[in-house]
């Protein structure tokens, strides 16, 4: 934080406290717009999701520890890992690094007071937490969605799962959806319109350009998803034919409308990762990223071909030769900006002085992981490999290694790097090296044996195996790493816990980062900064003298902007100050509006059709509510 | 410092239009709108998609010897739809010119076309249904999955007008200003997704 040496900084800094000061108690977390305690919100939710979906894995690898176990039995089987994967995906590593690490840092990194529609943040938050209730409200009925994550059809259609399993999924993912979109919406306007004046696009931390990049992708990935769930609902429950052969529709078409988003899925997971590694390399390095604006185009690169390669989990279904070589040299292509990539994140550790802090271990590791995901990535492309291999554990192994160790292990490191700025403490250092060995070790030995188990024919999604195959081995060392891994995890947790009660204070920027979040103290005040900072390179805080100038502004009453609760909207491309505007504060009608959501969703699952469009009526009254209170009036 | 506009402030029709005219870049609304329309574009697209897929899997369209659609009302229809941007366009120049009993009037005027549009549509619709049902066959099916989705849109595009006009009365903040813009985007997108999805719908009798 700016050093408050004149009084009349002082008082500008009360004024500022006094407007921006969140309402206490439960209450004013109910009803909060801030966008750090939306962050921390969404932390916790997914991290709770994090841990039923890692209770899931747990019991799926225990119960393959023996050939012919009976401890779950296939009905069971099939909801656990299928929960597994919907969990993972869409309630904890998209909430979690888009939510959580999202929330809390892109308006503190360009310079913001808040998100640029605080109220449809808190909005897009109760919307995931419904949505994630209600996916769990079927598991803990006994009936989860049990078709996989990718549910395909005519599996997943009424006649051959005629529970409420399959609704539970498609009406679930409709309402999670409805959630990310507002999310994503809220980020693009907020990096092109909220920065600070000076961050024009080319000064942009590559955190922020990885944010742009996973919220174009969601904004233009998530409607084929609900279309297809849609289409599936209407199959299911009002009789139509879309996906049913029998009657003129067609099965492949689930697949395609399902891949079309489950691709671009794969990068929106990642991107956040490669964004939070930009941010942990130079600061521990104390070096600028090499190739910068390489790494800017082909973080936009790797979003924009996503959407190009969704045939290539589709290479066994028996499509014209002609389709599977266009989507396998699509997919190869990917090879190029992840090559980019990767060798700037290198490059630039090489060429920095590295200091092997935790949360730069978590990203060693993450480059490791991407890299043996990555290889076996492109092994996977080449169609005749993947028809050999397919629907095999090599298919695992691969998305493992790139969703759990290169997707995750950033966001491990990222609890770790901004832990002292979000609670004022530091975390303790050599129990943060032990949980990198044991997560790193149980990663590996948990997930590199399936490449073995596939190569050797052992089928995924079969809920045991015979003995005598040559499988029990490898899949006991597997069950053997997953427990290491969640020992792992937990130790993390208990390092963070105990470190909040107890841990050294932080100071404002512990690590010398270069990014805008270190400007302020820690945690941040409500209003963030007690002067808009200006910003003239891409490494902000490397510019001394131009944090001495904020310091300089603060006693002028320049860019203090404490008459209101106020921040500075910017034009995109140059970030010139263009206007100032007044925010909302605190606001009930999104948690409201998350709650007639929910209705709307029982009761499309009750079949209670009328119920649920008077609730959608509903919808709009609340809304009428919600804009009838004008941010100028709060 | 000075100099830059504190939008929020403008609680009348001459203050926001003031700040209208300062602006350099769009409002964050217009932000807002602009990337809800790419998602609910990219929404239709892939209904669209689906009708043609299924379309191509069948050497006989429609199915079952299902009639096709008659094109001259719902062209009809969709031209005056279409030609409602127009009132629109004029309401959000308008309110931004500090006019506000112009730009109430303008959007009146559209959506007492868009209502009549919807009307017309439903009757359409009906009609259909005592000619074939979506639970008989996959063009049944995706033909009123696809009409369904673009009248619910035309719908709350009324809603919203009706709203936004209400408000206008009360008084013009800046808020309101951009109301009115957001929702005539949200108009031109509607406009455009109608003239798709017709063409769609007519695809089998042009």
């Amino acid at each position: 934080m700016a050093t408050v040496a004149s009084p009349e900084a002082a008082r500008r800094v009360y004024r500022l406290e006094r407007v921006w000061r969140e309402r206490p108690g439960l209450l004013g977390w109910l009803t909060t717009c801030d966008h750090k305690r939306i962050g921390i919100l969404y932390l916790f939710t997914s991290l709770a999701f994090f841990a039923a979906g890692g209770v899931e894995a747990l019991l799926v690898r225990t119960q393959l520890i023996t050939p012919n176990n009976t401890l779950l039995g296939p009905e069971k089987y099939d909801q656990m890992f299928t929960m597994h994967g919907v969990t993972m995906v869409f309630l904890f590593v998209i909430p979690i690094s888009i939510g959580a690490f999202g929330n809390y840092l892109v308006p503190l990194m360009i310079g913001s007071r808040d998100m640029a529609f605080p109220r449809m943040n808190a909005l897009s938050y109760w919307l995931f937490l419904s949505s994630g209730i209600f996916i769990y409200t079927g598991m803990f009925l006994g009936h989860g969605a049990n078709a996989g994550w990718f549910d395909y059809v005519p599996l997943a259609s009424k006649q051959f799962s005629p529970g409420p399993n399959i609704d539970f999924y498609a009406l679930g993912l409709i309402f999670n959806g409805v959630s990310s979109t507002a999310a994503a919406i809220n980020f693009v306007v907020t990096i092109f319109k909220m920065r600070a004046p000076g961050m024009s696009l080319n000064r942009m931390p590559l955190f922020c350009f990885a944010f742009l990049a996973v919220s174009f992708a969601l904004i233009f990935a998530l409607p084929p998803l609900n279309v297809a769930c849609g289409f599936l609902e209407l199959d299911r429950r009002l009789g139509f034919h879309i996906f049913d052969v029998t009657h003129g529709g067609d099965a492949l078409l689930w697949q395609h409308l399902f891949w079309i988003f489950g691709h671009p899925e794969v990068y929106i997971i990642i991107l956040p990762a490669f964004g939070i590694a930009t941010s942990i390399i130079p600061t521990f390095t104390q070096r600028r990223m090499v190739a910068f604006p390489l790494v800017a185009l082909a973080e936009i690169l790797v979003a924009f071909i996503g959407f190009g390669v969704w045939v290539h989990h589709m290479f066994a279904t028996g499509l014209p030769s002609v389709t599977l070589i266009y989507f396998a040299a699509a997919s190869l292509i990917i090879v190029i900006p992840s090559g980019i990539q990767l060798f700037a994140w290198i490059t630039t550790i090489n060429t920095g002085r590295p200091r092997f802090a935790t949360p730069l271990l978590f990203i060693v590791g993450f480059i490791v992981f991407f890299l043996l995901g990555g290889l076996s990535g492109v092994m996977l492309a080449a169609i005749p490999f993947d028809q050999q291999i397919t629907d095999t554990y090599f298919i695992v192994a691969h998305f493992h290694f790139v969703i759990f160790g290169a997707a995750v292990f950033p966001i491990l490191g990222g609890l770790y790097y901004w832990f002292p700025k979000v609670t004022g403490r530091m975390y303790h250092e050599r129990a943060g090296h032990v949980s990198f060995w044991l997560t790193f070790i149980g990663t590996g030995l948990t997930f590199f044996p399936m490449h073995i188990l596939g190569l050797i024919g052992m089928p995924r999604r079969q809920y045991t195996y015979p003995g005598g195959m040559g499988w029990t081995g490898y899949n006991q060392v597997e069950t053997i790493g997953s427990y290491i891994l969640a020992a792992g995890l937990l130790l993390i947790v208990a390092n963070l816990v105990v470190s909040y009660l107890r841990g050294a204070p932080a100071p404002a920027n512990p690590w010398r980062g270069a990014t805008l979040e270190w400007a302020t103290s820690s945690p941040p005040p409500d209003y963030n900064y007690p002067v808009i900072p200006r910003v003239t390179s891409a490494y902000p805080m490397w510019d001394e003298l131009d944090r001495e100038e904020d310091s300089r502004n603060l006693t002028r009453g320049e860019m203090v902007l404490d008459e209101g609760h106020e921040t500075p909207a910017s034009t995109v491309l140059d970030a010139d100050w263009d206007e100032i505007l007044e925010m909302p504060s605190h606001s009930p009608w999104p948690i409201t509006l998350a709650l007639v959501a929910s209705g709307v969703f029982l009761f499309l699952l009750l079949g209670h059709w009328a119920v649920a469009a008077i609730s959608t009526g509903l919808v709009f009254v609340v809304l009428a509510a919600w804009h009838r209170q004008e941010p100028q009036e709060a | 410092m000075s100099r830059i506009p504190r939008s929020m402030e403008a609680t009348s029709v001459g203050e926001a239009a003031a700040v209208a005219r300062g602006r350099r870049s769009l409002p964050n609304g217009l932000w807002g709108i602009a990337l809800f329309i790419a998602t609910e574009a990219t929404m239709f697209g892939a209904i669209i998609a689906t009708y043609f897929y299924l379309r191509f899997k069948h050497a006989g369209w429609p199915l079952d010897g299902i009639a096709p659609p008659k094109p001259a009302l719902p062209l009809a229809i969709t031209a005056a739809l279409a030609a409602t941007t127009l009132p629109m366009l004029l309401a959000s120049r308008a309110v931004r010119a500090a006019r506000r009993g112009a730009a109430v009037g303008w959007i009146l005027f559209a959506m007492a076309v868009q209502c009549g549009y919807l009307a017309v549509q439903i009757v359409l619709f009906s009609d259909d249904l005592s000619r074939f049902t979506p639970d008989q066959n996959a063009y049944g099916s995706i033909y009123y999955a696809l009409l369904g989705a673009s009248h619910f849109h035309v719908l709350v595009g009324i809603v919203l007008s009706g709203w936004v006009a209400a408000r206008l009365l009360a008084g013009v903040t800046n808020y309101r200003v951009v109301a009115v813009r957001v929702i005539s985007w949200y108009w031109y997108f509607v406009a455009a997704v109608t003239v798709a999805v017709t063409l769609t719908q007519l695809s089998s009798s042009l």
